[in-house]
């Protein structure tokens, strides 16, 4: 009963490998800019937290699976020439991702005093180094089980990229069973994959809450 | 040192600060009082170039803050300054908390940022702590620690915003005799607090705010016993009850 899965085995990971690799590219940018995104939303400069909040608010209201198809068929009559699905998921995720970690990130800064701001900024630190070392650090910590579970969205969400074509794990799965028409084996497969992953993603997610209201650190 | 020169300030219409004028020269104490919402804070705060003003001029060290051109980063280095909440970094070690100005703005090694630490935590009379987290510290202890990262980076002037009022009363003296010995190495000091012990024994002068004004200024015994405002007598009269 699991003929289906065990013939194409390797070609259904190699699909699941993609989902785990645009998830880590997706989670590494999207961190990155979204740190930025989350600065940029505390700012006092008008003209860096406008641009900021409208891109914010703008992505947060549209599914992401527009974005997705948008980067992938805009992208090109923009850019001239025709994008790798892998490539063009990626940007889409990162892109997406990052207004939801930075809105994350903001509710972690605003949640730090400004008098602990001004401490940093009294002995001489400027406001890139009391980002870096002060509201950055603290502001992950504080956040850790609130970005552990937007990961895990995220992982989940990169199945969607199979819409334009990218050969990831449902994508990939879809063929098999267009062949081997072995729907129910095939597709519960992958929802265990994705189960898995998830399941011990939350567990830490609930392991770092628990340690942070025992030890009150912050 | 210092000079504000007419300075005012305000937050929307309301006015904190109302043509406020003051030297500070080095080595001289100067504590400030008032009632809250007076503006002694945020005084403290344009000082440090952490707030701006709209009106007059503030000169630290020859340098003005209103100046565009000035480094502000520049300046607090100066400019040491404790905070009623402590506001140490929760996430460093107390050690951490300490060097990191040192070691990111001043380029010292870790090595010899640390042990001009060590130094510091000794003469706060807590070296026992340099690996502990803020959290597991008292409210005094905490203090202490934050006058030692003021400290860390040799600032010309000290600036305390009420350093005591965040602590139990048990606490108050250790935090105050660390003050008090600052003092009488000379440090140039700016106190916002309402510790009249404090005053009376370093205090070069006392200044009494109210309403974002200078009412009233004076030295030592002359300004608790000969208070000239009324408004100086009333809130002398609820404070030393």
């Amino acid at each position: 009963m699991l003929d289906a899965i065990l013939q194409n085995l390797p070609y259904l990971l190699g699909g699941f490998l993609t989902n785990l690799q645009l998830a880590a590219f997706a989670l590494a940018g999207g961190l990155f800019l979204g740190i930025l995104v989350g600065l940029g939303r505390i700012s006092k400069r008008p003209w860096v937290y406008y641009p900021v909040t409208l891109y914010v608010n703008f992505l947060r209201n549209i599914p992401l699976i527009l974005v997705i198809f948008w980067f992938y068929f805009v992208m090109p009559i923009l850019v001239g020439r025709t994008m790798d699905p892998f490539v063009s998921a990626a940007v889409s995720f990162i892109v997406f991702e990052a207004t939801y970690f930075g809105e994350i990130l903001r509710a972690g800064f605003q949640s730090i005093s400004k008098d602990l701001v001004s401490a940093a900024y009294s002995t001489g630190l400027t406001y890139r180094q009391t980002a870096t070392h002060i509201l950055v650090p603290i502001a992950f910590r504080r956040m850790l089980p609130s970005m552990i579970t937007q990961s895990i969205i995220t992982f989940q969400d990169t199945s969607l990229a199979y819409v334009i074509g990218l050969q990831e794990m449902v994508r990939r799965t879809t063929i098999v069973d267009s062949i081997e028409v072995r729907s129910v084996q095939l597709y519960s497969f992958v929802a265990i994959l994705f189960f898995i992953i998830c399941f011990i993603g939350s567990r830490i997610s609930m392991h770092y809450e628990e340690k942070s209201r025992k030890a009150k650190v912050l | 040192m210092i000079e504000i020169k007419n300075v005012s300030k305000w937050f929307g219409d309301f006015q904190v600060l109302a043509d406020v004028d003051e030297v500070v020269q080095r080595g001289q104490k100067i504590v400030i009082c008032g009632p809250s919402g007076s503006g002694k804070s945020t005084l403290l705060r344009c000082i440090n170039g952490l707030e701006p003003y709209q009106k007059g001029e503030i000169v630290v060290d020859g340098v003005s803050l209103s100046d565009p051109k000035t480094n502000l980063y520049k300046l607090r280095e100066k400019l040491g300054m404790v905070f009623q909440r402590f506001e140490l970094y929760p996430h460093m070690t107390v050690m951490r908390n300490i060097t990191l100005a040192p070691i990111k703005v001043r380029k010292k090694s870790r090595q010899a940022a640390e042990k001009k630490a060590m130094e510091l935590l000794e003469r706060v009379g807590i070296p026992d702590k340099a690996g502990a987290f803020p959290a597991n510290l008292s409210g005094g202890q905490q203090q202490r620690v934050a006058i030692a990262r003021a400290l860390a980076m040799e600032p010309a002037c000290m600036m305390f915003d009420e350093p005591t009022s965040a602590l139990d009363p048990e606490m108050i003296q250790e935090v105050l005799e660390v003050m008090i010995g600052l003092a009488k190495e000379g440090m140039t000091m700016l106190v916002v607090t309402h510790e009249m012990g404090f005053a009376r024994e370093v205090a070069d002068e006392i200044i009494f705010m109210d309403e974002g004004r200078i009412v009233e200024r004076g030295r030592g015994d002359d300004f608790f016993k000969y208070p000239k405002s009324q408004r100086t007598k009333d809130f002398l009269g609820q404070i030393l009850k």
